[in-house]
């Protein structure tokens, strides 16, 4: 076994499961997760000869997860663009239709209002949230200010908040 | 709310998805159509760059005089040239005669050994 393999059995070991849980919360449902996971690995095998090593392999790793879901997301809301169809409602539909949902509904609705965030704030909320990285982890990874992250975390919040207040007035 | 235990996966999944993943370095990653295609693309576009560069160069350099073209005033351009300070009152559809090359000859400063050569050379 080479030496690139063993770092990325490594890679695989360390971070699979929790990258898991990531991309899963991201795109809202299993069989998505588990096809974005592949094509993550994937590409984290293709650059491993590239890592030089400046930045650490948590960050680099996860730098590469969080992107490669942004890039699905942003095919996605094209391609229900392409068939007229709106995102937010693919997402929902996601959500609704995954057998290996088994929350409370409030959880999903929960879900669901996450799923209905613009991209960045989504992927804040999700990093904070659930992942429950530092603010300082998640600028390491995303490259973006600590200020600018808790602001969106909080707009994040506010919208959620509001999402669930509506859907219970509805009911 | 809680935040875990809203999810779940498939028995065994992550048994199964740490060897999966770990077969990918043995797997022969295949190119995808564009990466199979871009450097002939690239190749195409350079072609088609040179092309147009060189058709535009070759059009300036062989484009007709300003003197062949037809709606070009040779009379009206070199009076202009001869006389940038309207010496010679030419007017327009005049035709130059040679009354008026003379008169610019003599406003010239003309030397008379010239202009008595000009005389001799229009009795011929």
């Amino acid at each position: 076994m080479s030496e690139l393999e063993s770092i990325f059995n490594r890679i695989v070991k360390e971070y699979s499961e929790r990258l898991y849980w990531h991309v899963r919360r991201m795109v809202g449902c299993h069989e998505d997760a588990d096809d974005l996971l592949q094509e993550i690995f994937l590409k984290i095998w293709t650059a491993l000869p590239s890592f030089r090593g400046e930045a650490q392999l948590y960050t680099w790793v996860w730098r590469i997860a969080t992107n490669e879901t942004l890039n699905h997301l942003r095919k996605e809301r094209v391609r229900a663009a392409l068939r007229f169809a709106s995102a937010d409602d693919l997402g929902a539909r996601k959500i609704e239709g995954d057998p290996y949902f088994n929350g409370t509904a409030a959880q999903r609705e929960l879900w669901k209002s996450v799923a209905r965030l613009p991209q960045k704030q989504r992927q804040v909320f999700v990093m904070r949230w659930w992942d429950e990285l530092s603010y300082e982890e998640i600028s390491a990874i995303t490259g973006t200010s600590v200020g600018a992250l808790k602001a969106s975390y909080h707009i994040a919040q506010e919208k959620i908040k509001l999402n669930l207040s509506d859907s219970e007035v509805s009911k | 709310m809680t935040k875990k235990n809203d999810i779940s996966v498939p028995e065994g999944y992550f048994r199964n998805l740490e060897q999966n993943l770990s077969r990918i370095p043995q797997q022969e990653v295949r190119p995808t159509l564009m990466q199979k295609v871009s450097p002939w693309l690239a190749y195409a576009a350079s072609l088609a760059i040179l092309a147009t560069l060189g058709n535009f160069i070759f059009r300036q350099s062989s484009a007709a005089p300003a003197w062949e073209d037809e709606g070009w005033d040779y009379i009206s351009y070199l009076s202009r040239s001869l006389d940038p300070d309207g010496m010679i009152e030419l007017k327009e559809n005049d035709e130059l005669t040679q009354e008026d090359i003379m008169n610019y000859l003599l406003a010239s400063n003309i030397s008379v050994e010239q202009l008595e050569q000009t005389n001799y050379e229009e009795d011929y």
